[in-house]
């Protein structure tokens, strides 16, 4: 009976896709970029695939640490470490785990630290915007994390200790008994924090704990329908001290939690034929008590609870082999309540969308798709997107897309009712501007009124117009050299994003803010990677590299700048001179250029592999010293530096040991970068354990 | 402590020798001399109350300045045209309005301290009408100054020339050139405020020329 039973799951693995150009790593099958599984190469649009070994071999724990080393992609600070893609700010790119939005962001930065990388089986890094596909935030690009499935019955336990006293355990096991399959997870990680300021009360990172649990039960009824039920839960506590500019100091506790549910239905009605029903739903919310320690008055007591549901079903057709019509469409309902948000606010979205894609020949792929946001609370949008690939050869392809992508403004530009007591300024969410300013005249704290409250409240979405173009060479299949070249050209046209904006002047002096959509900002650039792989003694050795130009600027600067409006005060004279275009630096945090080398090595016979990552970024914007507000001086930008990642492992039989130095020139920068530790060694023990099919049980 | 040196302006140059063809008799335009005042209290205070975040220490007197002079006027004479400018912490106030007894004005030009040759036939002074609209608005961005809330610094914006009035009627112009104590770089969270630093060029003649 049993035997029977490991036989059939036997037969119920996933089927393996096929892997035409026999480079593995390099031709992955991924579902982001079109919501059908499509091999890499043969997209039109600019994918990266980061693969599980390539996130153990690189000794990564969060998934900050993977993304940081990839090309085009940075790592910035504000409010947690977010993701910079293209020269968008963290709030543009939507983070997905297979296929659901993650929610919960502060300040537009989700924080990444929050995702372990333990359960991932594939990070899919699709670049330029797919609102077409996935609506509001998918502007820059898409990750989407793609966890474990329950495979065959086996097992793996981690432990792992390093500087800072952190440390992280994981665990999972994977169990398949016919066509049910039950995969859990679990992941501890602790540290002890750190310090880059020993003169100042408190830790740069305060020490914390978190845990991570996650699962899924896949199971089928019958050949045609298969449902699977994936869920999260995640918590974080932190412990806070810290001292103001006042010298008086404040601690306290910080806590973090979220969970999913998703239960996923697919119906394949005929071979070409797939429905597919999902529904969502996930919750966040934060806790903060601060106080000072010597009085233990309140300092900071607030929370954030934030829901999303949504509910979807999308039909895929495939029409003699060359068409393939993907439509969809659902329901989301969010809701939001805050210490700043007055009540709980509510808001939904409907949406349809629909890709058609056609193969005309080998050689020639097209995409268009679009889709409709019809939202409660601003415009609705539209998000087209046109995208195609040609082989020139076996060896070349070009591709070009160009795409719509829009973000609807968050909660905070919509709901915040916020007043300042110590600086005496306010600033309220569009949908709260009228009330709130009411509510000030009334109590005669207003000056004056300069624009009108009431036309706050049509606030429009963010949207960009983006064109990628593109070609990749693959020498594998002509040549037999395992070489691959790529490049994407890259320039979004991003319009209407929302800004703070005066109201009303206080009789105080000081302003009351809302929020409106005011600037209009370009970035544009190219993107290089390579890599090749080299035989070297009995092992391979992998090497590649990347490199992004960036170009990010307010066109309203540049305006400004060329009418002759803008100036700076020279810092030693104090003396006042208009500003050339050329010392305009473009936006904050964005470096002009970025570079990645990675060395992978691996000797399969010996269970031996090892990795060396150099991670390069040149300087970037940080704040205006010299008055006009723009990054325009020397003196204004982050120096640009190195970081180097190293790591050796061995594996003996179900057992590996694995050692790694981060950051291993100790760089720092404390005013800039609190989020750059020096450097960080650590060591760890893995150990894997698979369900061996006997001969007898075959 | 006071620095005081000359501007010889190359439009000023140019002005002079163009008249100079025209007619030998023009006698030679003395250039206004620019003065750089530096740390004119505004105000001061002596710390913040830590519950409300209230300056601590302030007596709500504006530091009053005499452009002819090149000093501060006692508060005594507050209700005369002795003096052309005020300043209590980011407010600046002129000798001229309904709330005021000179006959002073201001308006803010963009643009650098040199360019500001002549004052425009055009250009009207906008006065002091009452406490809650002044001639130079006591805003954020929208007068000489930027704030920066994340930093709490204080920055006046570059290229912001005050045009004023004085308060017997002559013209001047002033540039704010710091709000902080010795006039840092860089000022930072435990930089005094409410020191002004300015320069201003001040034409004693009564004419619109600035140079």
């Amino acid at each position: 009976m049993l035997a029977v039973l490991f036989l059939l799951s036997v037969h119920q693995l996933p089927a393996q896709l096929p892997d035409s150009s026999g480079a593995k790593q390099l031709d992955a099958v991924v579902v982001t970029a079109t919501r059908t599984e499509r091999r890499v190469g043969a997209l039109p649009m600019p994918v990266t695939v980061i693969g599980q070994p390539q996130i153990r071999q690189s000794g990564s724990l969060r998934l900050n640490d993977i993304l940081r080393e990839q090309t085009g992609l940075a790592i910035v600070n504000d409010h947690g470490q977010g993701l910079q893609v293209q020269g968008f700010g963290p709030d543009y790119t939507l983070i997905l785990v297979d296929g659901e939005p993650l929610v919960g962001r502060t300040a537009g930065t989700l924080e990444l630290s929050r995702l372990t990388v333990g359960n991932i089986k594939q990070i899919e890094v699709v670049k330029g915007p797919s609102s077409s596909l996935y609506g509001s935030e998918a502007l820059a690009g898409v990750v989407n994390i793609i966890t474990e499935n329950p495979g065959r019955t086996n097992s793996s336990l981690s432990a792992r200790y390093g500087a800072n006293r952190t440390s992280d355990l994981t665990g999972d096991v994977s169990l398949r008994a016919g066509k049910t399959g039950l995969y859990l997870f679990g992941n501890r990680y602790q540290s002890g924090g750190y310090n880059l300021n020993p003169e100042t009360t408190g830790n740069t990172v305060s020490p914390f704990l978190n845990h991570t649990l996650s699962g899924r039960l896949t199971t089928a009824f019958g050949a045609r329908l298969k449902l699977s039920v994936s869920g999260r839960f995640f918590t974080e506590q932190q412990d806070n001290l810290f001292s103001l500019t006042d010298r008086r100091v404040v601690s306290g506790e910080g806590t973090v939690r979220d969970y999913t549910i998703n239960p996923v239905l697919t119906h394949q009605v005929s071979d070409k034929w797939k429905l597919t029903y999902r529904y969502y739903r996930t919750g966040y919310q934060t806790t903060t008590g601060l106080a000072y320690q010597d009085t233990r008055e309140a300092y900071d007591d607030s929370y954030f609870r934030q829901t999303f549901d949504r509910a979807e079903i999308v039909t895929e057709r495939t029409i003699r082999n060359r068409h393939f019509l993907t439509v969809g469409a659902g329901f989301i309902g969010e809701s939001v309540e805050a210490t700043r948000y007055p009540g709980r606010q509510r808001f939904t979205t409907r949406y349809g969308f629909s890709q058609f894609e056609w193969v005309p020949s080998q050689r020639f792929t097209i995409i268009a798709g679009g889709r409709f946001d019809a939202h409660s609370q601003y415009a609705a949008q539209l998000s087209p997107k046109l995208s195609a690939r040609y082989e020139v050869s076996q060896t070349v392809a070009l591709r070009g897309s160009a795409g719509v992508g829009f973000k609807a403004p968050d909660f905070r530009q919509l709901y915040l009712n916020f007043d300042n007591a110590v600086a005496g300024y306010s600033v309220f969410g569009t949908q709260e501007v009228s009330a709130g300013i009411a509510r000030l005249q009334q109590q005669g704290q207003i000056a004056e009124i300069l624009l009108d409250p009431s036309r706050f409240g049509d606030i429009k979405a963010e949207s960009s117009v983006a064109v990628n173009l593109g070609a990749v060479a693959d020498f594998q299949k002509k040549f037999d050299r395992p070489l691959r070249l790529s490049i994407n050209l890259f320039r979004n046209d991003i319009r209407d994003l929302i800004e703070t904006q005066v109201v009303a002047r206080k009789t105080n002096g000081q302003n009351v803010f809302s929020y409106t959509n005011l600037s209009r900002v370009f970035t544009q650039g190219i993107e290089l990677d390579g890599s090749y792989r080299a035989v070297l003694g009995a092992g391979q050795l992998t090497i590649s590299s990347g490199y992004q130009f960036l170009e990010a600027k307010d066109k309203a600067v540049i305006d400004n700048i060329r009418r002759g409006q803008v100036f700076r005060r020279n810092p030693t004279t104090l003396l006042t001179e208009r500003v050339q275009l050329a010392d305009y630096g473009g936006l904050l945090n964005r470096s002009r250029h970025m570079a990645n080398l990675k060395f992978f090595y691996e000797l399969p016979k010996r269970g031996i592999s090892a990795s060396l990552r150099g991670v390069y970024r040149s300087r970037y914007g940080f704040a205006d010293t010299n008055g006009n507000l723009i990054l325009d001086e020397a003196g204004e930008y982050v120096p640009g530096y190195v970081t180097w990642h190293v790591t050796a492992s061995k594996t003996i039989k179900a057992f590996t040991v694995q050692a790694g130095i981060d950051n291993l020139t100790g760089y720092t920068d404390p005013q800039h970068i609190p989020s750059l530790a020096g450097r960080l060694w650590y060591a760890s023990l893995r150990w894997d354990w698979v369900r061996k099919l006997t001969n007898k049980q075959v | 402590m006071k620095i005081t040196y000359h501007i010889l302006l190359l439009t000023a140059t140019l002005a002079t020798t163009f008249a100079c063809k025209k007619e030998e008799a023009t006698p030679v335009v003395v250039p206004v001399q620019a003065q750089t005042v530096t740390n004119i209290a505004a105000d001061t205070t002596t710390g913040v109350n830590p519950t409300t975040g209230q300056p601590l220490g302030t007596t709500g007197k504006y530091a009053l300045y005499s452009l002819r002079e090149n000093k501060v006027i006692a508060n005594t004479d507050s209700a005369s045209n002795k003096w052309d400018i005020g300043f209590r912490g980011t407010t600046i106030i002129v000798n001229g309005g309904p709330i005021r007894s000179g006959q002073g004005g201001a308006y803010v030009h963009t643009g650098t301290f040199e360019e500001v040759t002549t004052v425009p036939a055009s250009a009207t002074f906008a006065q002091d009408q009452s406490t809650s609209a002044l001639a130079i608005p006591a805003v954020s961005g929208g007068g000489w100054y930027n704030y920066n809330s994340s930093t709490n610094i204080v920055t006046p914006i570059p290229g912001r020339v005050l045009v004023i009035k004085t308060g017997d009627g002559k013209y001047a112009k002033v540039e704010i050139l710091s709000y902080y104590k010795n006039a840092p770089a860089t000022p930072t969270a435990t930089s005094r405020s409410r020191f002004y630093t300015f320069r201003y060029a001040y034409q004693p003649d009564g004419s619109m020329k600035l140079n």
